[in-house]
C-alpha cells in the first residue's frame, strides 16, 4: 500500500574510505516511513521551542527496523532531540539522545537507530555535522548508512519530505567532520492493515473546521462506505450511459475492465440465494436474540443477588439480636441466590439451540 | 492543575491523531499479547487532551514464562505492567525527557489493547484504580480493541472508574450488605467518556496530500487493460471500504465463545456464593443449637442456685464463613453486557450487508 512512489534512479556512490576489514555498506537504501513517524515529526515541529534557539527547525532521531540485507529500512518510530543552532555553531544534546534511545529501545527491543530527521528541507554544513554524528561507528548506525529525512513544515505550503543517505567527501582532514555528500534515496509512506482504521478516523477529521472527529460506530462507518460506493457506481453508470448515447468517447480498456468486473458476479439459482439468505439471517438474528437474553438474565441475577433485603428484610434491620438478624438476612440472601441460580440455568438452557446457529 | 479545574468533572477525551496511531501500532505489534503504555496530556475545562503516548517495556516473557505458546501467562504479565514498579520508574523517566522537548509532561492515564471486547477484568480495574487514586485523580484508561478495529471502524474507548466504585474498592467492601447500602451495581463500575480525535494544522495539511476521493476531473483514457491495472487510483483512506467486507461470522462466533465463557464464570461465582450460604446456614444452626443448650443449662443452674454461664461464648467457639467478594460477579456481568452489545453491533451491520447482497443478486425480489 504505497502512498507515494516517485520513480527513482540509483547511481553508484563514491565509496567511503573505510578501515580495512569493515566495509561500510554502500547498497542503495529504500526507506519506508510509517505514518506514525511522520505524525510524530509534525507534532514535534509544532512544539518547537522558539525562545532560545535561532533556528526554525527541530531535529530528532529515527528508529525502526532494517531488512536483513540492509536494502530496506522501515522507520517506525522517532523521538525529538533538543538542539540549539545559531550563525556559527550547533549544539545537540548528545546525552539526551543517548538516554532517550536507551529508553525507547527498552520498550521496543526490536528497533534500532536508523538516522535522524529535521523539519526543514535545507541541507547545510550543520546537517553534515549531525549526519556524521549519526553515521559514526560509536554513536550511530555504522556500518549501515544513516538515513536523513527532511520534512518541510512551512505554514501554508505543502508538506514535502526527502530522504537521504550520505557519503564522505574528500576535503582536508580538519573539515571532514563537517562535510559529507547527501545522496537522495527513494522513500514511500506505507501503512499496514492495522493502521488503516486509525487513519480512516483521522482523515475523517481533515475537512471539518475544528479539525476534530468523534469515534464512529461500526454501523456509521458502514453507512458512509455504502454511500461512497453508491456514488462511485453512479459515476460509472453515468459514464456508460453517456457512451451508449454517443455523447462521450468510448474506451475499449474501460469496457473490458467493466466486463471483467461484472463477470465476477456469481451465477446462482434465485431459490438457493433465497434459502441461504433466510437461513443465515435467521442464524444471525438468533445469536443476537440469545445474546440479549443472556444479558437480561445476568442483569436479573445481579439485581436479585443484591435486592433481597429490601424485599423481605425490613424487620431484619430492626431485629436486635445479632444472630437473629444475620439469620434472616441469610434466608433472604438464599432466596436471592436461588433465583440467581435459575437465571444462570436459564442462560445455560439457551445454549443448546445456539449450536446450529453457528 | 488549578483548583478551579478540579470542580469540572471530566466529560470528554480528546485524542491527538499521533496518539491514535501510536497506540494502534503498539497494540497491533504485540497482538495477541496485551500491550500497555502510558499517555500524557493535560486537562482543559473538563476535556482531557491526550497529546502523546509511549509504550511500556514488555515484561521479560522468556524469563518468566517457560511455555512459549502460553499467551495467557504473557498476557497477564503484560496486563499488570502499568502498575509494576519498574514501569512507574520508566514512565517518570520518560516524562522527564519528554518535558525537555515541550511535550505535555503530565501523566493522564494509560492504554491497553483488547481482543474482541474482553477488557473488563480485574486487571483493568486494578490498573485504573492505581492511576485514579494517586497522585492525579483525573486519569483515563484507553482501550483499543485490535480485533474489532480490523473488522470495521476503529474501536478506541476511554473509561474511568465511577466515584462510588472507587470508594467501595478502596475499602474492598463487596459484600451484599454493602452493595445494598451503596446501591452499587455492575453498571456503575466503569464510566465511558466520549472520544474525539483531533488533528493539528500541520497534520491536516499533510492529510490533504494523501489520496482522498477519486478525482473529479476528466481522466485520460487508459490505453489497455494492463495499463488500467497498473495505474489503479489509490484507495482513499476515508471512508474505509474494508468495512464492506462480508465475512463477519468468525467475529460473531468468537464473541459467542467469549459469552459462553462468561456464563461459565457466572456459574462458578454462583456456586461459590451458594456454597457460602450453605456453610453459613450450617454454622447458624450450630450456633442456635448451642444457644438453646446453653440456655437450658443456665436454667438448670439457676434452679440449682449456681451462677449462670456466659451466653456470648459462641462468638469464640464458632467462626462464621466470610462472604465471597461480589466484585468478580459484577465485573463478569459488565463483561457480558459488553459482549452482547458487541453482538448487537455485529448483527446490525451484517444484516444490512446481507440485505444488500440479496437485493443485488435478486433485484426483482426487493
Amino acid at each position: 500500500m504505497a502512498v507515494d512512489l516517485p520513480s527513482f534512479i540509483h547511481l553508484a556512490r563514491p565509496l567511503a574510505p573505510a578501515a580495512i576489514g569493515v566495509q561500510p555498506t554502500t547498497a542503495p537504501v529504500n526507506v519506508i516511513i510509517q505514518p506514525q513517524a511522520i505524525f510524530s515529526i509534525l507534532d514535534h515541529a509544532i512544539r518547537r521551542d522558539i525562545r532560545d534557539t535561532q533556528s526554525t527547525r527541530v531535529i530528532g532521531a529515527l528508529l525502526g527496523v532494517r531488512s536483513e540485507d540492509g536494502m530496506e529500512a522501515e522507520v517506525r518510530n522517532c523521538f525529538a532531540i533538543p538542539h540549539t543552532e545559531n550563525e556559527d555553531q550547533v549544539e545537540v544534546d548528545v546525552e539526551y539522545q543517548k538516554n532517550m534511545l536507551a529508553l525507547q529501545l527498552k520498550a521496543n527491543p526490536r528497533e534500532v537507530l536508523l538516522g535522524w530527521y529535521t523539519t526543514s528541507l535545507d541541507l547545510n554544513s550543520f546537517s553534515a555535522l549531525i549526519q556524521n554524528f549519526f553515521a559514526s561507528p560509536e554513536t550511530g548506525t555504522f556500518p549501515h548508512p544513516a538515513i536523513h529525512l527532511t520534512v518541510s513544515t512551512d505554514a501554508g505550503k505543502g508538506i514535502e519530505a526527502k530522504a537521504y543517505i550520505s557519503a564522505p567527501v574528500g576535503v582536508n582532514a580538519e573539515r571532514a567532520s563537517e562535510s559529507c555528500l547527501f545522496i537522495p534515496v527513494p522513500y514511500d509512506i506505507r501503512y499496514g492493515e492495522a493502521e488503516k482504521s486509525g487513519l480512516e478516523l483521522i482523515s475523517g477529521a481533515k475537512d471539518s473546521e475544528n479539525r476534530a472527529a468523534p469515534v464512529v460506530t461500526d454501523i456509521e462507518g458502514l453507512e458512509r462506505a455504502v454511500d461512497q460506493a453508491i456514488d462511485l457506481l453512479d459515476r460509472v453508470a453515468e459514464y456508460v450511459s453517456s457512451v451508449l448515447d454517443e455523447e462521450r468517447e468510448p474506451s475499449n480498456a474501460l469496457g473490458q475492465f467493466l466486463m471483467n468486473a461484472l463477470s465476477l458476479a456469481p451465477k446462482v439459482d434465485p431459490e438457493d440465494i433465497e434459502r441461504d439468505f433466510n437461513n443465515h439471517i435467521q442464524d444471525v438474528l438468533v445469536v443476537s436474540y440469545l445474546a440479549n437474553t443472556i444479558r437480561t438474565q445476568i442483569d436479573l441475577s445481579q439485581r436479585l443477588a443484591t435486592a433481597t433485603l429490601t424485599m423481605g428484610g425490613s424487620d431484619a434491620l430492626a431485629a436486635t439480636g445479632g444472630g437473629e438478624g444475620a439469620e434472616k438476612g441469610d434466608r433472604g440472601g438464599q432466596r436471592g441466590g436461588k433465583r440467581g441460580g435459575r437465571g444462570g440455568r436459564g442462560g445455560g438452557q439457551q445454549r443448546e439451540p445456539r449450536e446450529p446457529a453457528e | 492543575m488549578a483548583d478551579t479545574a478540579k470542580e469540572v468533572p471530566l466529560n470528554s477525551v480528546q485524542v491527538e491523531a499521533l496518539v491514535v496511531m501510536k497506540i494502534v501500532k503498539a497494540c497491533a505489534a504485540s497482538f495477541p499479547t496485551t500491550a500497555t503504555g502510558s499517555i500524557v496530556g493535560m486537562d482543559v475545562n473538563g476535556t482531557l487532551q491526550i497529546t502523546n503516548t509511549f509504550p511500556f517495556p514488555m515484561p521479560d516473557v522468556a524469563a518468566a514464562d517457560a511455555h512459549p505458546n502460553d499467551h495467557m501467562a504473557a498476557s497477564n504479565l503484560a496486563a499488570a505492567a502499568p502498575r509494576s514498579k519498574a514501569n512507574i520508574t520508566y514512565s517518570n523517566e520518560m516524562i522527564k525527557y519528554l518535558r525537555e522537548v515541550n511535550v505535555d509532561a503530565n501523566n493522564v492515564g494509560w492504554y491497553t489493547s483488547a481482543n474482541m471486547g474482553n477488557f473488563v477484568n480485574t486487571s483493568l480495574i486494578e490498573n485504573q484504580f492505581f492511576y485514579q487514586k494517586e497522585p492525579n485523580e483525573r486519569t483515563v484508561a484507553l482501550v483499543h480493541d485490535v480485533s474489532r478495529s480490523s473488522q470495521g471502524a476503529l474501536s478506541l474507548r476511554a473509561f474511568r472508574l465511577s466515584p462510588s466504585f472507587m470508594a467501595a474498592y478502596k475499602e474492598s467492601k463487596f459484600t451484599t450488605e454493602n452493595m445494598q447500602k451503596t446501591k452499587l451495581t455492575y453498571k456503575d463500575v466503569l464510566v465511558e467518556l466520549p472520544i474525539i480525535v483531533h488533528n493539528s494544522h500541520l497534520l491536516t495539511s499533510f492529510l490533504h496530500q494523501l489520496p482522498a476521493e477519486p478525482a473529479k476531473k476528466e481522466l485520460e483514457f487508459p490505453a489497455s487493460l494492463a495499463d488500467l491495472h497498473a495505474t489503479q487510483p489509490p484507495n482513499p483512506l476515508y471512508p474505509n471500504f474494508e468495512s464492506l467486507d462480508l465475512s463477519i461470522d468468525p467475529y460473531l462466533e468468537k464473541t459467542c465463545d467469549s459469552l459462553l465463557d462468561s456464563i461459565e464464570t457466572h456459574y462458578t461465582e454462583l456456586n461459590n456464593f451458594q456454597y457460602y450460604q450453605r456453610q453459613l446456614a450450617r454454622e447458624q444452626t450450630k450456633i442456635t443449637a448451642w444457644k438453646t443448650k446453653r440456655a437450658a443449662e443456665n436454667a438448670s443452674r439457676v434452679q440449682q442456685k449456681q451462677a449462670p454461664l456466659p451466653e456470648d461464648e459462641w462468638e469464640r467457639l464458632f467462626k462464621l464463613p466470610t462472604e465471597p467478594s461480589r466484585l468478580e460477579g459484577m465485573l463478569n456481568a459488565r463483561q457480558v453486557e459488553q459482549y452482547s452489545r458487541q453482538v448487537d453491533g455485529f448483527t446490525a451491520s451484517i444484516t444490512s450487508k446481507m440485505f444488500a447482497v440479496k437485493s443485488n443478486l435478486l433485484p426483482e425480489s426487493s
